[in-house]
């Protein structure tokens, strides 16, 4: 569905375009992942500040970095995952952020300070958290379901989905070797190697962009998605749906805003970051795609079921690890996913 | 295609060689293929002698590496798989079509523009709209599903979503409209005295379907297949909405080194090369075929 959704919001993001505003207007290029940024965020934004915003989306972070590499297109701001923005400050592709114009950058949570990524958010601004866990249709299946090793079991075969992104599979598969998401090696990826061969035959559905779709449907009963995914079930089915972190470790991504070099207006788009970072705007964000909001200020405007929502609110609030950047490795990732996929298909 | 133009220039004797003001009418076609179609294969070209770069995108260079890591064996098995998806929808295609562009083609003329409009109106919704649609109709609650429960010719509804099963079909409901236009055109050509000269010297349906209005129907199939095999071979979308993206076609392959975690556009240009490159050999096959086909006497 995002890719559909994405490409309507890109028809329609040209569509406003010709139609509102005199050209000689300020205007805003930003680049953000499909169904991410609500549509009232960015009309409100305009109305104050008289600056377009043109919302063009994509649907992984390295398609992100294929456009914005090509030099064909020029934004102002990006909204990469913590291991790109690792990337692309290694490559000094990212203006470093004026504090001074973001006052709001007070209400970020400590707890997104001092990350590896960008430990002084000299780069990069946290727009969103989310976690990937396991969601489980508790209807279906009355076993207590809490780490991965409990999601591929054989009689659970053809029932599971997973997000089709061989990084994160991969982690998975460290996680019950006691290892963490920076444990991606050479020598750790003939490991994983045998536990992919045992759990992908099980797998039904691979989807990242709308993994909640085949578990709503009824094709599957369990599977690893996004956290936002699992929300928006809990949400929609409330009592049908739980979700869990997996017990042998996960791991949290951050999706944040960055300017890339060669940004147009790097003005407007600092005042973009602090309009987002407003309370009762991330309260909007949060409304719409109930990820963990790192604004602490919006939390405290959440309503009580979305603060209780363990997928959006982990209980216990736990301290999670990020993936990081593995450069040329990635070659070695995708091929043993290949390798995996093509062994176990039907 | 200057190729064909020559030679059936040279078939029509006596006919003269394009003047001006044909290359000047011509030079549009010229630029467009130049600029979409030429350049952009020089570019792959050109990547996929070159090296990665570090966030994706390419180092100039020449180097065969990505040739080297196409030969690993798993992407021939997924080459093949992908090939074997395309010859069956193509088949499927074929089998389904063929009936319906003969019945199209024989029909009264005004029924016959309502027939091929019946066609064409899929093409009015977009590809992923109704692609997604089955979704709707093979999902295990979905209404296919519902109907066989219902009608208690099933108790349990039946797994048919995410199977290769459900790929296919997808592929053969985007592609049959591809099929049944060409057959159309070249039943429509078909001179109806020629079958009657056939059944009148003795022939049986049967022998008069294949002795005459199979071979002189013979380029429309050609060109559906060609239609519906090039794109079918390529066409990942389907696989991952109705296949669950279970297993790759070599299209996903070729996806993940653009949009994937490997940012590998060397290599994903090494294996669109290769895939060029078959095309090519699959088309100047299928040609080579029908020219002799029509160059053989009708009696042989």
């Amino acid at each position: 569905m995002k890719r559909l959704s994405s490409r309507l919001l890109v028809t329609l993001a040209t569509l406003l375009s010709l139609g509102s505003a005199p050209a000689s207007a300020e205007e805003l290029d930003l680049f953000a992942w499909s169904e991410y940024v609500p549509q009232p965020v960015l009309d409100a934004f305009t109305r104050e500040t008289g600056i377009r915003v043109n919302y063009e989306s994509y649907a992984s972070n390295e398609e992100m970095l294929a456009k914005l590499l090509s030099g064909t297109a020029s934004y102002d701001l990006i909204q990469p995952s913590e291991y790109t923005v690792e990337a692309l400050v290694k490559e000094g592709l990212l203006l470093p952020l004026d504090h001074a114009q973001l006052p709001n950058l007070k209400n970020v949570g400590a707890e997104y300070w001092g990350l590896p990524h960008d430990p002084k958010l000299a780069y990069s601004v946290p727009y969103m958290q989310g976690t990937v866990g396991i969601v489980v249709n508790v209807q279906k299946i009355a076993e207590p379901i809490s780490g991965y090793a409990d999601v591929f079991q054989t009689k659970y075969a053809r029932r599971i989905v997973v997000v089709d992104d061989a990084l994160e599979i991969v982690t998975f598969a460290l996680a019950t070797l006691g290892l963490g998401p920076d444990a991606v090696t050479k020598e750790n990826l003939e490991k994983v190697r045998p536990i992919l061969a045992r759990w992908l035959p099980l797998v039904r559905v691979y989807d990242s962009d709308s993994p909640k779709t085949p578990l709503l449907n009824g094709d599957v009963d369990l599977g690893i998605v996004w956290s936002g995914e699992a929300a928006r079930l809990m949400q929609e089915q409330p009592g049908r749906f739980a979700y869990v972190l997996p017990r042998e470790g996960a791991h949290m991504f951050i999706d944040s805003l960055s300017i890339p070099k060669g940004a147009d207006d790097a003005r407007a788009a600092h005042r973009f970051i602090d309009y987002v970072l407003r309370p009762e705007v991330g309260r909007m964000i949060s409304a719409e795609f109930p990820y963990t909001n790192p604004n602490l200020e919006a939390r405290k405007l959440l309503g009580d079921a979305e603060r209780a929502n363990p997928a959006s609110y982990p209980p216990g609030n736990p301290k999670l690890a990020t993936l990081r950047d593995i450069g040329a490795l990635a070659i070695e990732v995708d091929k043993l996913f290949t390798d995996s996929k093509a062994a176990s298909g039907p | 295609m200057l190729d064909e133009a020559t030679s059936s220039g040279a078939a029509g004797a006596g006919q003269r060689p394009p003047g001006r003001a044909a290359w000047l009418l011509l030079a549009p076609v010229i630029a467009w293929t130049a600029a979409f179609v030429v350049a952009p294969a020089a570019i792959m070209l050109a990547y996929s002698f070159a090296k990665r770069g570090t966030l994706g995108g390419v180092v100039l260079g020449f180097t065969l590496e990505s040739y080297a890591a196409a030969l690993d064996p798993v992407y021939l098995q997924i080459a093949v798989r992908s090939i074997a998806y395309a010859a069956l929808t193509t088949g499927l295609c074929l089998c389904a079509g063929y009936p319906v562009a003969y019945v199209i083609g024989r029909a009264a003329p005004q029924r016959r523009n309502l027939l091929l409009m019946a066609v064409m109106v899929p093409f009015w919704t977009s590809f992923l709209i109704r692609t997604y649609a089955w979704v709707t109709i093979l999902k295990s609650e979905g209404v296919l599903n519902s109907l066989l429960v219902q009608l208690h010719l099933i108790a349990e509804p039946l797994e048919m979503l995410y199977t290769p099963g459900a790929v296919v079909l997808g592929l053969v409901y985007t592609f049959l409209p591809f099929m049944i236009l060409p057959i159309y055109a070249s039943v429509e050509k078909l001179d109806g005295s020629l079958v009657e000269a056939a059944l009148d010297l003795g022939a049986g349906p049967l022998r008069v379907f294949w002795r005459v209005i199979l071979p002189l129907t013979g380029p429309g199939i050609g060109a559906g297949v060609l239609l519906v095999f090039v794109p079918s071979l390529g066409l990942y979308a389907v696989n991952d909405i109705l296949g669950g993206g279970r297993v790759d076609m070599i299209g996903n392959v070729i996806e993940n080194q653009f949009k994937g975690n490997a940012r590998n556009w060397p290599f994903g240009a090494a294996l669109g090369t290769l895939l060029l490159v078959g095309f090519a050999a699959v088309y100047g096959f299928v040609n080579q075929r029908q020219r002799a086909a029509s160059a053989r006497p009708l009696r042989a």
